[in-house]
């Protein structure tokens, strides 16, 4: 197989990427009409297999669950997971072939296996569904010629889209259709059907490509996502702890720290978040992340080419291919650091404090967003993924590490996410020692400690209008809008 | 004893307290007061409150020596004949016995009886203090006139002149304000805040804002029991209580269903058919079963008390019905004309159903206003997504009134007090009417007060709608009136 992205042509690829439309309200009043009726087989019963199911189910349609006939026989967890939930479970012999739609929500790693294996077993004219279109794209997996292949992809980890669909609600979602496989036309109706017994279409569903989605996917993942909060988890510990502060305070301010400041974030974008601060805290905060932007745009454009090029899948593949030697290898290295290993203290942590002590933690959260945003921005895609896949999703990452600090962020998002976390971080740590250098607890750990909190108006002014004239702020507040116009509750 | 003399209120202080010890007091077949403990310190000054029927005159009435004393003890009350009382029961018997004493009819002699000048002289009065009083609540003029002509204010106005000159050693005064004009509820407003320290008293008062700033405790009478005792300087109880009486005395109806064609999409269930109707309903989780082989039927109109021990799965089998165990899919189950697992929605089941639980009060988290609590119950949604109509919020803000907090519409909604997002869930699961309410022990996690707030609400809605209610509770003493069917999980007879 070769990468798919990469057989386009200049002019395909760019109206590939470019393609992303927010969908009308109005676009999902027949709700899951198209697949009443019709039969979903799940494979795959993780946290999006499981969650998506009940979802689907819970709003009229038919789903049961395929697994491999060795998960049946020895009642693996995700035999479980289905059965308890009072799910038909089947082998794929037995299931596949009565499908009007498979959806395929196993890990990436295992897309092309799967995809192998239940594709002869489908009925003709049926639909083949992804939640990630990473084999698609990058794997260049050809899917037979009389099935429909479409993506739904929830912008939430699998538990938020129970939750949220439980509350009456949804999550941001996106859909595409796979051009190459949409030989009825239908692609599209069942796309939409499929958001809407998610629930998606409540919170806003983004018309989009299956290119768009991994290219910025992968982008947004590997870069502000799980790779700076990872490395900026290690660096604000370390610095902390050379500096004379209790350890555990230290977890504490950066384990839930990230989830407080990012809370603000998605509240009002990077402007609430920078409006947090103190006037002082807030100028320190904008030249630090100034700083940091200039010394890491680089990196985040190695990665974006990297991913563009096909680069990084074809790294990630190798590995896998050597049964993850390299992922295993650094999941144990960042299972050894300091701030890993050390126990949050029981000492009561203020709301503001995380604000007020962690001002590079916040120049941190807005540095990496904007040079994700900027960087896949610049490579041709569309402001609105831009968005979703750097600011939207970082409070959501920032709560993983609020539960069980990296380990669960790496083990919960994604096989690909975590691969590329660990690689950003590897390069950015080194990348960030000279500017660490300088780094003292006033900016992390211990806060300004300033008895005048008095600042410069023009400079002030001038700070605020730079953080507020950012694009991603433009499309933030724009597409907020749109997500509160629906949600009242915020 | 002198009457001229302030009597006993110099050294009242060193007065033992009057002790109730769990008194069950018999007023008539149908009324008794039921195992009243409490304790009245000399410098106190209590008012009794309550909604119409609790007890609360009866409770005063006591020291009147009136009842039957079933069980339990008083100590230290004070001499029946030390006490004087001002109520609508005195006032009444004395209209009477002046009608008894009335000759005319039967001598064919004009006989105007007593004058209300005689009516107070009767009084063991403080002759210094009489005249004063007379002047102060405008009698002169009516001292000369017949006690049977006199108007029920009139009458009022003299009963309550007669009590205060006459320094009894406790004064009961039973609603004293009722009848009378406003000018003499300010001056016996004052009249008794000038006593309040030398005179012991104990109010009786339906309305709130009678209360007068000099009581010192309030004791709230339901049902013929003492149910909660509170100091006045506690202010966050006095509130509780407060919206405790407003839900028992207020005269406020359930407000009605939503007549509003938007929401006519709503299925319309025939009445002869079961709401609920589960066969060999099971819940298992691997090897383990929670409960199995359960049967159960629910008929419109039969309201239903589940209960069983923790982990007997009481919450699981309400699930089922909900929709929110996800085994319902795996169960014989059919609820309101739908057959679960057919292709209806979660939703087409829960707008039948409004749905109280602890889980749910810690599942709504969301920032949103008190009276978008309430609309949400319209959606089953914690939360609002979409644009409620005016007449939802309308009939959301009648759903304010009735718990007292319509001036508060706008607060946030988690800055609330437990005891208060609880009755808030409960507007918002009966604000559509639903066909069945399932109360999740309701009560739990509520103290005292709030306890007898939701129950007080509960009962609103058993007794004003058609909705049926399941009720599910370990509390023995959280019991409804008018549910009179019952599951026992832990005792499955089948």
């Amino acid at each position: 197989m070769t990468n798919y992205f990469n057989t386009l042509s200049l002019r395909e690829q760019l109206a590939q990427l470019g393609k992303c439309e927010f969908m009308d309200a109005t676009e999902f009043e027949d709700g899951v009409d198209y697949l009443r009726g019709k039969k979903l087989v799940v494979i795959g019963c993780g946290a999006q297999g499981l969650n998506q199911g009940l979802n689907l189910r819970d709003s009229g349609l038919d789903v049961s669950y395929t697994l491999r006939a060795s998960a049946i026989e020895e009642q693996r967890q995700s035999w479980k997971n289905a059965t308890e939930n009072g799910f038909t479970v089947g082998t794929y012999e037995a299931l596949i072939p009565t499908a009007d739609v498979v959806l395929n929500l196993t890990p990436d790693k295992q897309h092309t296996a799967v995809v192998n294996e239940v594709v002869p077993l489908m009925k003709q004219n049926s639909c083949l569904a992804y939640s990630h279109g990473f084999n698609i794209v990058e794997e260049g997996m050809k899917v037979r010629e009389d099935i429909t292949v479409i993506m739904v992809a929830p912008k939430c980890p699998g538990t938020e889209v129970r939750e949220e669909y439980k509350r009456g609600f949804g999550v941001p979602t996106l859909i595409a259709v796979h051009e190459d496989n949409d030989p009825r036309g239908e692609g599209l109706a069942i796309a939409k059907a499929y958001a809407a017994g998610t629930g998606g279409h409540k919170a806003g569903v983004l018309m989009s490509s299956f290119i768009a989605e991994v290219k910025s996917d992968l982008m947004g993942e590997q870069t502000i996502l799980c790779g700076m909060l990872q490395t900026g988890s290690l660096l604000c510990f370390d610095k902390m702890v050379e500096k004379g502060l209790s350890a555990g305070y230290a977890a504490k301010l950066i384990q839930y720290g990230w989830e407080t400041v990012t809370e603000a974030l998605k509240h009002g974008g990077v402007t609430n978040m920078m409006d947090r601060l103190s006037n002082p805290a807030k100028i320190k905060a904008f030249e630090l992340a100034d700083e940091m932007k200039d010394i890491m745009r680089p990196l985040y454009q190695k990665h974006m080419d990297d991913i563009m090029s096909g680069a990084f899948s074809e790294g990630m593949m190798a590995d896998w291919a050597k049964d993850d030697e390299k992922l295993l290898g650094w999941r144990q290295e960042t299972a050894e650091t300091g701030f890993e290993t050390t126990d949050v203290t029981d000492q009561d942590i203020p709301e503001q404090e995380y604000f007020d002590h962690g001002t590079l933690m916040v120049a941190m959260v807005k540095a990496g967003v904007e040079l994700a945003y900027e960087t896949m921005t610049a490579a041709g895609i569309k402001d609105e993924s831009a968005y979703y896949e750097s600011l939207h999703e970082t409070p959501l990452i920032a709560n993983t590490i609020a539960r069980k600090k990296l380990f669960d962020m790496n083990s919960t998002i994604s096989d690909t996410a975590e691969y590329g976390c660990y690689l950003y971080n590897n390069a950015c740590l080194p990348l960030l020692a000279d500017f660490m250098k300088d780094i003292d607890v006033d900016v992390i750990g211990r806060g300004l400690g300033l008895n005048d909190l008095g600042v410069d108006n023009q400079r002030l002014i001038e700070v605020n209008a730079v953080v507020r004239s950012h694009s991603v702020e433009q499309i933030g507040a724009t597409l907020r809008g749109y997500m509160s116009a629906m949600k009242r509750i915020v | 004893m002198n009457p001229n003399e302030p009597a006993q209120s110099n050294n009242s202080s060193v007065k033992p307290d009057i002790i109730f010890d769990a008194c069950t007091i018999q007023f008539n077949e149908q009324f008794k007061l039921n195992r009243v403990s409490w304790r009245i310190a000399s410098d106190d000054c209590w008012v009794i409150v309550g909604g119409n029927g609790a007890g609360k005159s009866a409770l005063a009435a006591t020291f009147l020596g009136e009842g039957e004393h079933l069980s339990g003890s008083i100590h230290n009350a004070p001499p029946i004949e030390s006490v004087q009382a001002v109520s609508f029961e005195v006032q009444s018997k004395l209209i009477d016995q002046e009608r008894l004493e009335d000759d005319s009819r039967i001598l064919d002699v004009i006989d105007e009886g007593s004058t209300a000048a005689e009516i107070l002289q009767r009084g063991d009065c403080d002759t210094t203090l009489l005249p004063a009083l007379v002047e102060r609540f405008g009698l002169q003029a009516l001292l000369d006139r017949s006690f049977s002509k006199l108007s029920t204010g009139e009458t009022r106005k003299l009963l309550l002149v007669r009590a205060l000159a006459s320094h009894p050693e406790l004064l009961i005064l039973d609603e004293p304000f009722d009848g009378l004009d406003v000018d003499t509820t300010a001056a016996l407003a004052t009249e008794l805040a000038q006593r309040a320290t030398s005179q012991a008293m104990l109010l009786v008062l339906n309305r709130w804002d009678e209360i007068p700033e000099f009581v010192t405790h309030i004791a709230y009478m339901s049902e013929g029991e003492l149910q909660h005792t509170v100091a006045t300087n506690n202010t966050k109880q006095v509130a509780e209580l407060k919206k405790l009486l407003h839900l028992k005395t207020t005269d406020l109806a359930i407000p009605g269903p939503l007549v509003d064609v938007n929401h006519s999409h709503s299925k319309k269930l025939n009445p002869d058919d079961p709401l609920v109707q589960l066969k060999q309903a099971h819940i298992r989780y691997g090897e383990k079963t929670i409960f199995e082989h359960v049967d159960w039927r629910i008929d419109p109109g039969e309201h239903w008390q589940l209960y069983g021990p923790n982990g007997s799965g009481k919450t699981c089998l309400l699930n089922l019905i909900t929709g929110d165990h996800p085994q319902c899919y795996n169960n014989d189950i059919l609820v309101f004309g739908y057959q679960r697992g057919q292709g209806e929605s979660i939703w087409d089941i829960k707008q039948h159903i409004g749905y109280v639980s602890t889980a749910l009060q810690w599942e709504y988290r969301v920032s949103i206003s008190l009276l978008n609590v309430i609309v949400s119950g319209f959606y089953d949604s914690i939360g609002i997504y979409q644009k409620p109509s005016s007449s939802e919020k309308a009939v959301a803000r009648q759903w304010l009134a009735v718990l007292g907090m319509e001036s508060r519409a706008n607060e946030p909604f988690n800055k609330l007090s437990f005891g208060d997002q609880r009755m808030l869930l409960i507007a918002r699961a009966m604000v559509k009417h639903p066909a069945l309410l399932i109360l999740d022990e309701p009560c739990l996690g509520l103290d005292d007060m709030n306890r007898s707030q939701v129950l007080a609400m509960i009962e609103m809605v058993c007794a004003g709608t058609e909705t049926t209610v399941l009720y599910v509770n370990h509390h023995a003493q959280d019991k409804i009136a008018g549910i009179h069917r019952s599951l026992d999980l832990g005792n499955l007879q089948r």
